[in-house]
């Protein structure tokens, strides 16, 4: 059973008459009541994947095709028009960079009086100031912040509002966009409690939850997706992937993030030899045959194929003729 | 009380500008070589009148203005007067007093500008935002159109439209505050026939408005619409308008700046306007004055410009103290 | 230059304008066998086989007085342009540069040169000037017209001062003006170019403005001086449309080129403008 699913989506970026292959056929399911971890690479296409997702794809991206299947109905990703109505009540996304997601003119209250308004025009100021004290009052902010503009907010507690207006509506399936990354760690604590809490109460039905904190996700996530160059390379449960990742992407990238350090939490990946592919042609076969210990003569040429085996499944060349290696015996 | 101290701050800059401006007044006619204002009076009246005239004009403003002395005690004089509102008695119109002149006049220069910069700022700085917000097509339109109406100098605008709507197509009057015969007065006639004549000039300065405010507005609000503010209301599916609204108020901040920056200009090219209706306001008033060399006219009417120019930049700052709360907090000192 | 190729259609059209119609100033004057001032026919010709552009109210060729009006339009525009871009570059680079007491005054100096509007200080300047020769107008149109590059002038400086090849210089002893003129202009170039097309512009929008209300250059055609007998001798309203629509379309073209010309140069120079393509 899924709650969403997204299926054969590829966007590029257009800048003069350059392309940028952002997406390329990405596929992902989230389940109902369950919390998918994204991780990757910075620049691997996770904020192109949640400005998709939340039906709010930037003016230079171009989305050629994809389909999400959410509560009961298709939703055509490439015919941005129809979204709106969608946006907010369903899908809502909690934004990357939150600092600047309030408008620096506008009292918190007004801007959540403004979203609640867009999804039940008939709403009063008071009912949605009473229902927006009590979504702040679980991230622990006192309702004067309903009078306050965003300026004389601190940026913990900007990150915090920004998170309430999100879920404000309840949607259903909730894009968060490495919403921890610039919290201290008792305001993370509170985040991922209140992401838990929504969920386990049945409020949002769904969360993609996007990070480099490989660590957090472990704690956090049911599943985890890894994509590496506008893929999803491969998706698995979070202990599963976490204790035995498939993929040679997905073991580099646990390898160089989990050095059983304190204080190496949530950094950023590094320490995989070589760079990214260049993205502004399309690739044919695997994007990190350059980088991979263990590329075979096919890989650069040819598309690794989705291997689904039980609850996790790879797109990778090597899993591909273990596999085939195993039937044959 | 942040506001206040906001205000007072400027006031005393404002008095400097100020102090600035009637020292321009007074002085630079009058320290270029070879200009004494013997030889101006001389100018004014040269074929006037008889020598009897030109000797009674010639004692009266030196009276009036203390030219026997010397350039410090004229000064003091001329600001003695300027404070009280005495601009003098006009050469061309001897005796008319300068004052009562420019007290006729002002009225229809008030009527024709403050609606037009009031509503072309409005309409301007809404569909630069919606341009900007909208982009592609109907962006470019609005920016070339609006590039256009600024980039030709207002009274061109006023030519076309004279010629186009009042001679080739005779809508309008072709100029004046009113119909030949008639006279300003308070009736339903008077009015309905000078607003027929107000009309043509009125709008001219508004298509002049709205394009320059248009293509300021979008200019900053390019930088808005891409902002994270906008996209995470746009996540949650909030209505055009309620977006266009976010970036208009933001957009519009630094645009009530340019407002006060440009208002020189503004007003300095909307009486340039009124020449080509023949207008009978501050602008024409300027023109016959320095056809006819009419100096106390032409010193009044620029002194008044500047005092116009600094009381609009005075009360922008104000209302930009009103607006934007990052400066009220910045004032009282909050983080 | 790729910026050039970079460049939208409207600039190559614009600037092809812009050229075509300096050339007839140019070109004109020295074709054309009579002068401006010169009577050669009946008063308000209309255009047809002996004038082109028909004649005036004194019977003088329009289309004679257009080719001077040009050049002498395009000349204290030129003028003025240059004296306004290279004071405005000085002051600004002076200002920014040195910061502290400099900065102060001379940006105090600017904001005031700015609120007070450039035409009145011009009018009262030429009020009392007898004679108006056009290089005098000129330098007049000039020495008001700085304040805006200064101002923007200073505060690039001011951030370009920051950065590390700068400093490097500065420790390593170069002179104050060895810097300004090897670390610091360069990078504006561009931005230098730009102010000196909208200096040009406002110049010669000043001088029609100035013309138009009858202080114009003494002795010479200009298209604000052409533009102001048009409407004294009331030619709209008497439908001789020859006579006021001639300085009015070429002083719209002319400004109006002049503007899209900058508009395009800033959308190169200034990615971010580039509406619809604007990479983050
Ligand atoms: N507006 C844009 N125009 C062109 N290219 C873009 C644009 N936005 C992003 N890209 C490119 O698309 C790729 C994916 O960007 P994206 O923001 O999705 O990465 P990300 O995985 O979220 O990275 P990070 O972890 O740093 O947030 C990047 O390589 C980036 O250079
Ligand atoms: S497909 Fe080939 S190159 Fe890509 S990860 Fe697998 S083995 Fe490495
Ligand atoms: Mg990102």
């Amino acid at each position: 059973m899924t709650l969403a699913s997204i299926t054969n989506l590829s966007a590029h970026y257009t800048a003069g008459d350059q392309r940028f292959h952002a997406l390329d056929d990405v596929a992902l399911d989230v389940r109902p009541g369950q919390v998918l971890g994204v991780v990757g690479e910075s620049g691997c296409g996770k904020s192109t994947m949640a400005s998709v997702l939340s039906l709010n794809p930037g003016p230079s991206l171009r989305v050629t095709s994809g389909t999400l299947a959410i509560g009961g109905r298709d939703v055509d990703l490439t015919d941005t028009a129809s979204h709106r109505a969608l946006r907010g009540g369903t899908v809502a996304l909690l934004p990357q960079g939150a600092l600047n997601a309030l408008n620096p003119t506008r009292r918190v209250g007004a801007m959540a009086h403004d979203i609640l308004a867009a999804g039940d025009r008939r709403i009063t100021r008071a009912e949605s100031l009473r229902r927006t004290a009590a979504r702040l009052e679980a991230l622990e902010l006192p309702p004067r912040v309903l009078r306050a503009y965003p300026h004389q907010l601190s940026g913990g507690m900007r990150q915090r509002v920004v998170t309430a207006l999100a879920t404000l509506r309840n949607p259903r399936l909730l894009v968060a966009d490495e919403p921890s990354s610039a919290l201290d760690v008792s305001s993370q604590r509170l985040l991922v409690d209140l992401l838990r809490r929504l969920v386990a109460d049945g409020l949002v039905e769904g969360i993609v939850f996007i990070t480099h904190d490989v660590a957090l996700l472990s704690e956090l996530a049911d599943r985890i997706a890894v994509m590496y160059a506008g893929r999803v390379v491969e998706e698995a449960p979070a202990k599963d992937l976490v204790a035995a990742p498939r993929h040679p992407y997905a073991q580099a990238l646990l390898a160089s993030v989990l050095v059983p350090e304190p204080g190496t939490r949530g950094h950023r990946v590094t320490g995989i030899p070589g760079a990214p592919p260049d993205l502004r042609a399309p690739i044919p076969g695997c994007p990190f045959a350059p980088r991979c210990a263990h590329a075979l003569d096919r890989c650069a040429d040819e598309r690794p194929p989705r291997l689904v085996i039980g609850e996790r499944d790879d797109s990778c060349w090597r899993s591909a003729e273990a596999e085939e290696a195993a039937h044959v015996r | 009380m942040a506001l206040l101290r906001h205000i007072l701050s400027k006031l005393g800059w404002y008095a400097a500008a100020f102090a600035a401006a009637l020292a321009l007044n007074f002085f630079l006619p009058r320290l270029l070589p070879g200009n004494p204002v013997d030889t101006l009076i001389g100018q004014a009246l040269r074929g006037h009148a008889s020598s009897e005239t030109k000797q009674r004009v010639y004692e009266t403003y030196v009276a009036e203005f203390g030219l026997d002395q010397g350039l410090w005690s004229q000064f003091l004089t001329y600001i003695g007067k300027t404070l009280q509102g005495d601009f003098g008695t006009s050469f061309s119109r001897y005796p008319a007093e300068v004052a009562t002149m420019i007290g006729d006049a002002l009225p229809w220069t008030i009527a024709l500008q403050l609606p037009a910069v009031l509503l072309g700022w409005i309409i301007g700085n809404l569909v630069g935002a919606v341009a900007a917000y909208r982009r592609g097509g109907f962006d470019r339109s609005v920016y070339l159109s609006s590039l256009f109406l600024t980039a030709a100098p207002y009274y061109c605008l006023a030519v076309l439209l004279l010629y186009g709507l009042a001679v080739a197509l005779p809508l309008f009057p072709t100029g004046g505050g009113w119909s030949f015969g008639n006279s300003p007065e308070w009736s339903a006639m008077f009015a309905v026939d000078a607003v027929s004549h107000w009309f043509l000039p009125f709008l001219s300065l508004l298509l002049v408005f709205i394009g320059g405010q248009a293509i300021g507005m979008r200019s900053m609000a390019v930088y808005e619409v891409d902002a994270d503010y906008v996209r995470f209301a746009e996540s949650f599916g909030l209505p055009d308008r309620k977006i266009v609204g976010y970036i208009f108020r933001n957009g519009m901040l630094p645009q009530i700046t340019g407002l006060a920056l440009a208002i020189g200009t503004l007003v300095g090219g909307a009486l340039l306007t009124e020449i080509v209706f023949s207008y009978p306001g501050i602008g024409t008033l300027l023109y016959d004055a320095i056809l006819n060399k009419d100096y106390p006219v032409i010193q009044a009417v620029t002194l008044l410009v500047l005092i116009v120019v600094l009381v609009a930049n005075f009360l922008v700052d104000v209302l930009y103290g009103l607006i934007d709360p990052r400066i009220r907090a910045a004032e009282r000192g909050e983080r | 230059m790729k910026a050039l190729k970079a460049l939208p259609a409207r600039f190559h059209i614009a600037a092809a304008v812009f050229l075509l119609i300096a050339a007839a100033g140019v070109a004109g004057p020295l074709a054309a066998t009579a002068g401006p001032g010169d009577l050669l026919g009946g008063p308000f010709v209309p255009p047809g086989a002996d004038f082109l552009l028909g004649t005036d109210h004194l019977g003088r060729s329009v289309g004679v007085q257009l080719v001077h009006g040009i050049r002498t339009s395009l000349y204290i525009g030129l003028l003025a342009g240059v004296a306004g871009t290279v004071l405005g570059v000085l002051i600004g680079t002076l200002a920014g540069y040195r910061g502290g007491l400099a900065d102060e005054i001379l940006m105090g100096l600017t904001n005031i040169m700015i609120t007070v509007p450039a035409i009145i200080v011009l009018l009262l300047l030429s009020i009392s000037l007898d004679t108006r020769s056009v290089t005098v107008m000129g330098i007049c149109i000039g020495a008001v017209s700085w304040p805006w590059t200064a101002r923007a002038v200073r505060s690039q400086i001011a951030s370009l001062r920051q950065r590390e090849h700068v400093d490097i210089a500065r420790l390593s002893g170069s002179r104050t003006w060895r810097i300004i003129a090897v670390e610091l202009l360069p990078y504006m170039m561009s931005y230098i170019v730009m102010a000196f097309v909208i200096q040009l512009y406002g110049a010669i929008l000043a001088e029609a403005a100035l013309s138009l209300l009858g202080l114009g250059p003494s002795g010479t055609a200009s298209l604000g001086v052409m533009l102001h007998w048009a409407i004294a001798w009331e030619s709209i309203r008497g439908g001789q449309w020859w006579v006021f629509l001639t300085p009015t379309v070429f002083i719209t073209a002319i400004t109006f080129s002049l503007l899209l010309v900058q508009s395009s140069l800033d959308t190169v120079f200034n990615p971010r403008l580039r509406v619809g393509k604007a990479a983050r």
